[in-house]
């Protein structure tokens, strides 16, 4: 008995890094590589995201009455004239624009996040967010969320990054948007979740899947799911920031 | 207390075991230990592209999908009616667009009992009841000559925080159901990852023959605690077209498709946009971003000028030197490797071979049969004349014995009855064979004239068929009626135009005639697939569902020759105008013995000559 307590006491002590290094940061705890820019493949909702749909075509979306009726009132001009031209480029839409990405780390607890669609930033910030509220970008929290297959398969005290895990994104007090372009909308007592998963393909290609679930229970009747996907660029070419438009 | 202690040593040992591994246990495979678990009922969030994956897509809504001018061309003569046909009332959808079907799914795992190692991971979805297997134990991929299926054969293994599934041998499908195609050729890539009750599926479609870049989509499910109780998918094919003749497969012939403006008149989307491409799934560009000439967004609706191109398809005939075995069904095996496909039934009564390929390697095909059976060979057929069927006979034939001829009446008039076995063709064969001064000893000796020639062999039912004027005017098909197997010779492969050889009596409304006939003794299992099983002159194992595809290719080219020529076109003036386009990337050749030019001229041919009509031997 004292033997296999002995073994069981070794084994707890390396498992929870005893002695070791103090915890890593975000940053190099990172189980995944975002940064770099990104295009996205538009092959889905493909209408409704390259182009605005005519008012009121709200397919796929969960609309409660009071979302249709909301809809139903999309006005682009008055959007335009009232310096709302983004409501379509906030956190509920703006990965959806067609464009591009530019994802850095500002420092060991904050990444960044850039478009060129509408020039946009969201701060994704690791432990207690803070920013501003009521933006179009809202306030993001950020965490990694490692799968059991990461969590084994990285040896106590490792350095550097290791395979599997997805950075999930938690956004709320934003300023109310539009889900698509022609005035789908939702409010802001909405909760954005994202998961950013990456995938190396044979070829040397890299995906980027973002899959974002919507809650928002004044314009949704059950929680809106899309997985929206880019494509890893070596540099910045395409970068073309343009500022939000109502078409 | 020795309860405790008991139990101190165990929880001890498990610890051990889970963060050192333990010296002397087995080895652990990785994708036993680690992963997640797929189990469970799943529906998929239908918030993208809801319309198509409901009640169906727009007509000619391609934007976004990186198809190439072949892809748009297809789908462009698609005409929607074509479901209607029976053959094809019944498909099912291929893997990548299942996974993005309405209904529900469930998937489960399947482990060693034993050793509880995961061998596999089932995904069902209802629609179609297509069911999935994904094999996790590490086995490899069939042989390129093996059969396609709507699921294909999917490998898979967990990366990072993903579940990778690679899936090859899948049938040609649909990339949407507006008729914008997925090749046979097709081969995907798809990551699970689940985020808690969420799930996210990536497939990565890369096709040679229909796109120009990988097909990159995304598709959501959520879990759900219950089971949703409905599974099944019932179809039967039982729709009928009163009067439609069976040479009839709707289509539209290029540039008369009638709907090319309904979609982007109905959501002010510019023409040469929603006919897809590449650069429509990437931000706005230039397609996009400011109007394209008239003239040359319709220019994308007709095939290109410029000569035909070459098939990108993989070859799926074995070329090192070796002759291959695939089980086929029953008793019967297919032998590929030596050009064009052989069978062999095996049994008491000795091997029935059907076709005995080049010659090239005709030892290794005797070693082959030997190695199924140790009964003499007795029976050949060949279901026609050409040296990639009949090359090895001579050397078979010789390999064997017919004892239903010993003994007989025959031994008292040929001192050489039963010596060897016995070849059976059509009398056409005979005299071409005979024609063309190929080795005597390989000539079929046993002859039919008409309709069919039967036998019952190794417990079978065995029909050959004469097939007048397809690719020639000897072909036949060879039905095992019990194995329910046909053997088709060059009146269908998977690898090229059919090669109709006008000169020895073939002719394009023959072959349909052909196609059309192996077409009425199939049967499907399951949701038009499986059931009748097909062995084609060159190419991969196959069943109707390949045969439909195949049909359908040579009736629309067949339509838009006859057309031209109905319009007063030369010869000259139909290969100009590439009839085949939306088939090249798949069945083209621009060089070698049967050329995409040499196919028109014969389609052309044929219909100019006389109807021709089913006749006996020359």
């Amino acid at each position: 008995m004292l033997a296999a307590l002995t073994v069981m006491t070794i084994a707890n002590g390396a498992a929870q890094g005893r002695g070791a290094a103090p915890p890593r940061s975000p940053r190099t705890a990172a189980p995944v590589d975002l940064t770099g820019y990104w295009v996205s493949l538009v092959t889905e909702d493909w209408r409704f995201r390259m182009f605005a749909a005519p008012k009121g075509d709200f397919t796929g979306v969960p609309l409660n009455p009071e979302g249709r009726k909301a809809a139903q009132a999309w006005d682009p001009a008055r959007d335009a004239a009232s310096g709302e031209a983004c409501k379509a480029y906030g956190a509920g839409a703006v990965m959806r624009m067609p464009g591009r990405l530019h994802i850095t780390w500002v420092d060991d607890t904050t990444l960044k996040v850039d478009t060129d669609a509408g020039t946009q930033t969201r701060t994704l910030r690791f432990g207690t967010p803070q920013g501003p509220a009521g933006g179009w970008q809202g306030v993001s929290a950020a965490s990694w969320d490692r799968s059991p297959t990461a969590l084994e398969s990285q040896s106590p005290g490792s350095e550097g990054q290791s395979s599997g895990g997805s950075l999930k994104v938690t956004t709320t007090k934003m300023r109310s948007g539009y889900l698509r372009r022609n005035g789908v909308p939702y409010s802001g007592d909405a909760v954005i979740t994202e998961y950013y998963d990456r995938f190396d393909i044979a070829g040397g290609d890299s995906l980027l899947v973002i899959s974002t679930e919507v809650v928002d229970p004044t314009y949704l009747l059950q929680p809106f799911w899309t997985s929206t996907h880019f494509k890893k660029q070596n540099d910045s070419t395409g970068w073309n920031p343009t500022p939000c438009s109502v078409k | 207390m020795l309860g405790q202690v008991t139990f101190a040593l165990i929880v001890a040992t498990l610890t051990v075991a889970t963060v050192f591994g333990q010296a002397g246990a087995p080895p652990v495979e990785p994708q036993s230990s680690a992963g997640f678990d797929l189990s469970g009922y799943w529906t998929a969030a239908q918030h993208e592209d809801a319309l198509e994956r409901g009640p169906g897509p727009e007509l000619v809504d391609y934007g976004g999908f990186p198809i190439n001018d072949a892809a748009r061309l297809f789908a462009l003569s698609y005409d929607a009616s074509r479901v209607t046909l029976r053959h094809h009332q019944c498909d099912g959808y291929v893997t990548a667009y299942q996974v993005r079907a309405t209904g529900n799914a469930r998937a489960w795992e399947e482990r060693d009992p034993h050793t509880q190692r995961l061998i596999a991971i089932h995904w069902y979805n209802q629609t179609f009841e297509g069911h999935r297997t994904l094999w996790m134990d590490g086995r490899p991929h069939p042989a390129p000559y093996a059969p396609h299926t709507w699921m294909g054969f999917s490998t898979g293994r967990f990366v990072g925080n993903a579940l990778m599934v690679e899936t090859t041998h899948i049938k040609q499908g649909w990339l949407r159901r507006n008729g914008l195609p997925e090749s046979d050729q097709a081969t995907t890539v798809e990551f699970f990852v689940r985020h808690g009750d969420h799930l996210t599926h990536t497939s990565v479609i890369t096709d040679p023959v229909y796109l120009a870049e990988p097909l990159v989509r995304t598709t959501d499910f959520v879990r759900q605690p219950v089971d949703h109780r409905n599974w099944l998918f019932a179809c039967d094919d039982g729709e009928q077209i009163l009067g439609r003749a069976p040479d009839q497969v709707p289509n539209y012939l290029f540039g008369q498709n009638p709907f090319i403006r309904e979609f982007g008149n109905r959501y002010q989307v510019p023409l040469a946009a929603h006919l897809g491409g590449a650069e429509t799934m990437y931000p706005p560009n230039a397609t996009m971003s400011r109007p394209v000439a008239e003239s040359d967004a319709l220019a994308r609706t007709r095939p290109g000028a410029g000569g035909s191109v070459a098939s990108r398809a993989v070859n799926p005939e074995p070329s090192d030197g070796d002759v291959h075995v695939l089980p086929i069904r029953n008793n019967l095996y297919l032998l590929a490797g030596d050009r064009g496909n052989i069978v062999v039934q095996v049994g008491d009564e000795g091997a029935f071979v059907v076709d005995t390929g080049a010659g090239a390697l005709a030892d290794k095909t005797i070693a082959a049969i030997g190695r199924l059976s140790d009964r003499p060979i007795q029976f050949i057929a060949n279901t026609s004349f050409r040296p990639d069927h009949t090359g090895g006979n001579a050397t078979l034939r010789a390999s064997g014995v017919d004892p239903s001829v010993q003994g007989s009446f025959f031994s008292r008039q040929f001192a050489d009855a039963g010596v060897g076995a016995t070849i059976m063709a059509h009398q056409n064969v005979q005299n071409s064979m005979i024609a063309l001064r190929m080795p005597p000893s390989g000539v079929p000796s046993d002859t039919f004239l008409q309709e069919r020639r039967r036998t019952f062999h190794n417990g079978d039912a065995v029909e050959m068929f004469w097939e007048p004027h397809a690719v020639t005017d000897g072909d036949s098909l060879v039905h095992f009626r019990r194995a329910d197997v046909i053997v088709t010779g060059d009146i269908f492969t998977t690898t090229q135009f059919p090669f109709i050889d006008v000169s020895h009596g073939g002719s394009v409304e023959g072959e349909i005639r052909a196609l059309n006939d192996i077409l009425s003794r199939t049967v499907f299992q399951h949701e038009g697939e499986g059931g009748t099983l097909i062995v084609p002159g060159h190419g991969y194992l196959c069943d109707e569902h390949e045969v439909v595809e195949y049909r359908d290719m040579v009736v629309i080219i067949r339509d838009r020759v006859q057309a031209l020529i109905r319009n007063g076109a030369t010869l000259e003036q139909v290969k100009a105008a590439r009839v085949t386009a939306d088939y090249d990337t798949r069945y083209g050749a621009t060089s070698g013995a049967w050329t995409t030019d040499m196919f028109v001229e014969a389609v052309y041919t044929s219909l100019m000559s006389a109807p021709t009509r089913p006749t006996t031997q020359r």
